[in-house]
């Protein structure tokens, strides 16, 4: 059997890739194929398709016809992942550095979620947010709001959904990064007089949060000089407060990777999703994700279906690509700096 | 009993994944996308059973029948989800072991799992399935159904209420047999609206952000249809233009809070919405979580649709088939059958059977309508496959999507 394995040593490295290969195989590359050749069909479900390359025609037509939903995708993802990372950062950074024995606790209660179905989290999410519901009837009560006001049914509502649902992607892989970071190399930088960070942390922090809250706030069009300044003004006091000078040259570039993991486990998913569309959305908020669907499986439109996950995937290839170039690049000089 | 009645329409709305199945069986060559339970039909089914277009001077009956249905869509044992009465008794009877499959959760997805066989000339390996009126309008536009022979019915058609007879696509009832029916109309809070009898509600400001439209298209297209004095029954291409206009005001208006599928009840009941587009099984389970809830067909004409026995192309066991629907068609089988579904019973004579199982049922409006009712009521007319490709898609751009 040794002797086997000396001999076929070139072997094993394939052997162990087979399983994942095939499953890669049958699962994705094969009705990745079968997508392709059906976005290429033309007729109708009762008459039966026929593929023929003269209906790359599709591919225009569905672009024209939903450039909107795509649109809407990419900004109510872009919103989704600022909001999952304003969370999940300082949440995995407590973890990671002040959980003590909790730790373990702690990630259990990230992950506690998915114990649950993604349709009834999302459902939960209707009684949360209802007219009457925990957050807006006492508001309501109050008079802070007014009585006819709503979140069900808003671009909020949908986005929020999808920042709950996809939360633990982004605490995790920063929690790790977080983690395996070598605690000796903050105390070093502390040693060679890293100390609070000033006025660098409240000028980055004012910096970032007008950046993110301003990005929002265009997403939502929703009074943009407001977001930009109350972005900055909590930018500026927590970068003065929390953002110290080895925070800032040592642990969050280790943290980078984490960072860029989490925005692609977050992104990716947000922008095809269509059941927080669907259930918190209203006529006005539909997702590609919906479309797709409504062609599949109520319009039997399978060409035009095929045709817009094509798309989709085209989209968010290139969005990854030009996020990786971005912050991928950047990430590896600054870690070779280091 | 109210506990049991679970509409077969959530599993409409909430599912879709689902349906992705008819993609992947559209996908297939011929031959390939047939489900498997013709392994379960059983090789010693008698020749004569098989459908052919000799008559066969004595048919005789098979060992099994392939039933499709909808989930929760028949009596079930409370012990044992796998025991149905009806099914026994048939046995009891027959003989016959009726493999009763709970498979159709969309007519769509369902379609696209027998179109490969039906238009191969093959065998689905199902002899009885039950689809919606407008599918089944579809199966019979293509020729894909047995028709049945009447000389081996003697319940059937003879017991179907009249308000069921004459459906366009089929008017003799050569092809169909109506399994279930309900009626879709206004749901709403009587305690914050008051009473609604008009279609006008759902184009009122009043309800503005509290209003959800239904996102079946037929539902949904026959109320602006009505606001507008038409009918869905002799509906146009010019008139659903009109129809569709019309939705699309309130959708602009900001009137429509959503298109849903079932999820709009439990909107109704957490009061975020106080009015909805409803279907009448949905309401009365409702009631008992908020009783301020009320179900009413609108004055200008509310939306009748129902679900058929149908018999597939090319199905071994037609006779059987036959003979089966002509059992549910007995008074006291449909009121068994009733008494656990809840939903409207288009079987003559099951109002009565039925109150020896439970009086109060045989006095629910929304179960055994009177005729005063059904005339509010119409069917969505069938529609060419054109008209039906040009209506679904211009109701996907209305919603969004």
């Amino acid at each position: 059997m040794g002797a086997f394995l000396t001999r076929r040593r070139g072997l094993v490295p394939y052997l162990l890739l087979a399983p994942g290969l095939l499953w890669l195989a049958v699962f994705y590359v094969y009705p990745a194929f079968q997508m392709f050749i059906s976005s290429f069909w033309s007729g109708t479900l009762e008459t039966g398709f026929r593929f023929s390359l003269d209906n790359w025609r599709t591919y225009p037509a569905a672009i024209e016809r939903y450039a909107e939903q795509f649109g809407r995708s990419i900004l109510y993802a872009t919103a989704a992942t600022i909001l999952t990372f304003l969370i999940a950062y300082p949440l995995a950074y407590t973890i990671a550095f002040r959980g003590g024995r909790a730790k373990n606790l702690l990630l259990f209660l990230v992950v506690a979620p998915f114990f649950t179905s993604f349709l009834l989290r999302t459902f939960a999410w209707k009684i949360i947010l209802g007219d009457d519901g925990i957050v807006l009837g006492p508001l309501k009560d109050l008079g802070l709001v007014e009585p006819g006001f709503r979140l069900l049914a808003t671009p909020i509502a949908v986005v929020s959904g999808i920042t709950y649902n996809f939360l633990p992607f982004m605490t995790l892989p920063i929690y790790v990064s977080l983690e395996k970071i070598d605690r000796r190399l903050v105390e070093a930088a502390q040693d060679l007089y890293a100390g609070p960070w000033r006025p660098g942390g409240t000028i980055v922090g004012a910096a970032v949060g007008a950046g993110l809250f301003g990005l929002l706030g265009a997403i939502f069009a929703f009074e943009l000089p407001l977001m930009v300044g109350l972005g900055a003004l909590g930018g500026a006091v927590v970068g003065t407060g929390f953002l110290s000078e080895s925070f800032a040259r040592v642990t969050f570039p280790l943290s980078l990777p984490g960072v860029f993991a989490g925005t692609l486990l977050v992104m990716i998913p947000a922008i095809g999703d269509y059941v927080n569309a669907t259930l918190l959305g209203n006529p006005n908020t539909s997702m590609i994700g919906n479309v797709i669907q409504q062609r599949f499986l109520v319009n039997n439109d399978y060409p035009t279906a095929s045709a817009l996950s094509f798309i989709l995937m085209a989209a968010i290839l290139v969005v990854v690509t030009i996020y990786a170039r971005l912050l991928g690049t950047e990430n590896a000089s600054v870690a070779r700096g280091l | 009993m109210q506990e049991s009645i679970i509409s077969r329409r959530r599993f409409l709305a909430g599912t879709g994944l689902a349906g992705f199945g008819a993609f992947l069986a559209a996908c297939g060559s011929p031959g390939t996308g047939s489900p498997s339970p013709s392994a379960e039909v059983s090789p010693s089914a008698p020749p004569s059973a098989a459908p052919s277009t000799e008559p066969s001077p004595a048919p005789s009956l098979s060992s099994v029948l392939n039933f499709a249905n909808w989930p929760l869509y028949i009596d079930t044992d409370e012990n044992d989800p796998t025991k149905h009465k009806t099914l026994e008794d048939f046995r009891a009877e027959y003989g016959v072991t009726v493999n009763y499959s709970e498979v159709v959760n969309d007519n769509n997805e369902f379609f696209g799992t027998i179109r490969a066989p039906l238009e191969a000339g093959q065998d689905t390996g199902w002899d009885i399935v039950v689809l919606t009126q407008w599918m089944a309008a579809r199966l019979v536009r293509l020729g894909w159904l047995e028709k049945f022979d009447h000389s081996h019915m003697a319940n059937f058609p003879a017991n179907l209420l009249d308000a069921y007879k004459g459906a366009d696509f089929d008017p003799n009832n050569d092809y169909h047999a109506v399994w279930q029916a309900g009626m879709t109309g206004l749901g709403y809070d009587s305690a914050v609206t008051g009473e609604l009898t008009s279609v006008n509600a759902f184009w009122d400001p009043k309800w503005k952000g509290r209003v959800t439209y239904l996102s079946e298209m037929r539902d949904c297209v026959s109320f602006a249809l009505a606001r507008l004095g038409y009918s869905n029954a002799t509906v146009t291409k010019e008139q659903f233009d009109e129809a569709i206009a019309e939705l699309k005001k309130a959708v602009q208006a900001g009137i429509v809070r959503a298109f849903t599928g079932n999820e709009y009840a439990e909107d109704l009941v957490s009061g975020n919405v106080v009015l909805a587009m409803a279907w009448s099984g949905d309401i009365i389970q409702k009631q008992l979580e908020r009783e301020s809830l009320r179900f009413s067909i609108p004055q200008e004409g509310g939306v009748l649709w129902y679900d058929c026995m149908l018999i597939p192309k090319g199905a071994k066991n037609k006779y059987t088939a036959e003979v089966f629907i002509d059992f549910v068609y007995r008074p006291e089988i449909a009121a068994q059958i009733e008494a656990y579904v809840n939903y409207i019973c288009p079987v003559k004579g099951a109002q009565d059977a039925i109150k020896k199982i439970d009086e109060a049922l045989a006095t629910n409006e929304l179960i055994f309508p009177a005729e005063a009712t059904y005339s509010k009521v119409s069917a969505f007319r069938s529609l060419t496959e054109e008209e039906e490709r040009y209506f679904d898609d211009q109701f996907s751009s209305l919603i969004g999507a």
